[in-house]
């Protein structure tokens, strides 16, 4: 008899970081083997609540663990942020197609992040640290509502110091403490130091931020081929069957999560 | 394949030769009163089928149907609450019925619809085992339509009310009893087993049944005229063009989102995992799920893509006419008409796609 494509596997939950006041990175510990690719996501039991998607936010490298990042907003999550060092979730996937990192080789890499949409990216960002001489620069541009709701905050200067990285934040409404840029994460776009020819551009966020960045790449010389879009729907089997997270002819699960914005440029409403 | 003609005295001794191996379903007749002022027009039949499980039905009930029956035929395939796993155990479900399903009483339409469900459950790496298991134990008894409903339009899709293949035996009535057409190997077998009461089909039976067939598809043609329905080729380009037109928010006013179209509907295939929380171990339920509910878009947080109620009446255009047309290139509609009967806000999708092509297509003035 085949496996139960339904069956999620065991893991433990190893540690918990608290990133902000509402979001938490947990570290789990899967039973048996459980890989993933960059960009991929699974689907999260939180055992008597229900599953969730997300995406790893960890470096798929690490083999043995990986790291979620989890705002608590439903009803999954928030029983999910309750829980303890050692409780037991469930994991099923992984699931989608994530970057592909091949076509990336030799370019510079715009990254632009919008809230807990930088989750999926930390994944992204240290698969492309691993091999970083296989790019020309990795430039990470990400907007966070306030000072506090930043997530990584450890991380992201220790990014900045890396050779051939260039890391700026920006808060749409600022602290008297905060020194750095105010305003839309799109007002730090223009002037990023980007060979445009030679160059993709890699968003995640909330849509309306999507919808915006997407806008400005295309204002600023990229095509839509070269912008790959992370379409978090509401994915439940994670399988193609379920039938809620259709984009047009696509599937978000099965043909994305990361679509480029060539395939999605003629279909109508995906930024409602 | 081979025809044979089966007298209507035998029909009950076929039944009983394929219960002693599988769990039959055989349709009975419902002839509900309201039916009679339900606004039908005048001279269709009003009378509805269900398949009803042939060991506990009085004989005398069963009748041949004279179109499809009221549940759509994927009841039987992915049922609307089950369980399909529980957490961490690592023991694939199994079929909870003794005996494979043998189901008499479908119709092309039914039989049309399983390639969809087939598409959904069974294609590519991730295969929903227990519909896999209920699919291939399933022993198809599809039959010709001898008349048809108000509602039913399949030929507007160029699906006949009357199967050429997906099914393992065919009943066509024909003057005292049916021609029986035995497709597949297992219903061959069956048939060696009832040599005594199968008579092979003469010429004459099989053009008698072709005229039937002929003169059945010249009245639905007939009937279907006053609709003019957009031919398959353009269901595609009609739902995409119309796509920001005002019939969407016209058509949904009257939907009070009972989810009826789309748990009526035959090539519907949406579902929801949710987990069922007990003291020892969850259960994990597979639920039919609609897409004309409120939050079947919507995520933690609360955005929600379709948020409006136009916008979930013209989703469930778009999956039926684009998405499946994209991917497995026939539309997910199979002209049965379920949706229509069903629909207390008098929602027919025939005048919708009409319109849709209309507004595309006739000059304004």
């Amino acid at each position: 008899m085949k496996k139960n494509i339904y069956q999620p596997v065991k893991a433990v939950i190893e540690e918990i970081i608290e990133e902000s006041s509402t979001i938490k990175t947990f570290r789990l510990k899967p039973e048996g083997d459980f890989s993933f690719s960059t960009g991929q996501f699974i689907e999260l039991t939180v055992p008597g609540v229900g599953e969730a998607p997300f995406t790893p936010s960890s470096d798929p490298g690490v083999k043995g663990s990986l790291d979620l990042t989890i705002m608590n907003a439903g009803e999954v999550t928030s029983k999910l942020h309750s829980l303890r060092k050692g409780d037991a979730v469930g994991l099923r996937g992984p699931y989608g197609k994530g970057y592909p990192l091949d076509t990336f080789k030799g370019k510079d890499i715009l990254i632009v992040g919008g809230g807990v949409g930088l989750a999926p990216l930390r994944s992204l960002l240290f698969s492309l640290f691993s091999k970083i001489n296989n790019y020309n620069k990795v430039v990470l541009r990400y907007g966070a509502r306030s000072p506090k709701d930043i997530v990584y905050k450890t991380s992201l200067p220790d990014w900045a110091k890396m050779e051939r990285v260039d890391v700026l934040v920006s808060v749409d409404i600022g602290e008297p403490a905060w020194q750095g840029n105010v305003g839309l994460v799109t007002t730090i776009l223009g002037n990023a130091p980007i060979d445009f020819t030679n160059a993709v551009g890699i968003v995640c966020g909330p849509p309306i931020m999507m919808k915006f960045v997407t806008l400005k790449l295309l204002d600023i010389g990229f095509k839509p081929p070269d912008i790959y879009l992370s379409m978090e729907k509401s994915m439940s089997c994670g399988l193609g069957k379920c039938g809620h997270c259709r984009l047009g002819k696509y599937y978000a699960c099965k043909d994305g999560p990361v679509f480029t914005y060539e395939q999605l440029k003629d279909i109508q409403g995906i930024w409602d | 394949m081979e025809t044979y003609f089966l007298k209507n005295d035998d029909l009950l001794k076929f039944y009983e030769r394929i219960a002693q191996e599988y769990e039959l379903y055989v349709p009975v007749r419902s002839r509900l009163a309201y039916k009679d002022e339900c606004g039908c027009k005048p001279g269709f039949p009003t009378d509805d089928y269900f398949l009803r499980k042939f060991s506990q039905v009085n004989k005398e009930d069963i009748v041949f149907s004279d179109y499809r029956c009221v549940e759509p035929t994927r009841a039987f395939f992915t049922h609307y609450k089950e369980e399909v796993s529980a957490y961490f155990e690592d023991a694939p479900l199994k079929e909870k019925r003794e005996r494979p399903l043998a189901l008499c009483g479908i119709k092309n339409c039914d039989i049309f619809s399983l390639k969809i469900q087939d598409f959904v459950f069974l294609e590519g790496d991730e295969t929903d085992q227990l519909y896999k298991t209920r699919r291939d134990g399933a022993l198809i008894i599809s039959s010709d339509c001898p008349h048809f409903k108000e509602v039913c339009f399949c030929r507007a899709f160029d699906i006949n009310p009357y199967p050429l293949e997906g099914f393992d035996f065919n009943l066509a009535p024909l003057n005292n009893g049916y021609l029986l057409d035995v497709a597949s190997p297992r219903a061959k077998s069956i048939a060696l087993s009832l040599k005594s009461i199968l008579i092979p089909a003469t010429l004459g039976q099989l053009s008698g049944r072709a005229a039937k067939r002929e003169s059945l598809d010249l009245r639905l043609d007939e009937h279907l005229k006053q609709y003019n329905i957009p031919k398959k080729e353009t269901l595609q380009d009609t739902v995409l063009s119309g796509y920001n037109s005002g019939i969407w928010n016209d058509e949904a006013r009257t939907c009070v989102e009972c989810n009826g179209c789309v748990f009526m509907c035959d090539t519907c295939h949406c579902f929801l995992l949710a987990d069922e929380p007990s003291a020892q171990n969850s259960k994990r339920l597979r639920l039919w799920d609609g897409c004309l509910f409120k939050n079947f878009t919507r995520v933690a947080g609360g955005a929600n893509p379709l948020r409006l109620r136009y916008m979930r009446l013209r989703n469930r255009f778009l999956k039926k006419f684009d998405f499946f047309i994209s991917n497995l290139g026939m539309q997910a509609c199979c002209g049965c008409g379920r949706c229509i009967d069903v629909c207390p806000g008098k929602i027919d999708i025939r005048r919708i796609l009409r319109k849709l092509y209309e507004e595309k297509h006739l000059p304004t003035s």
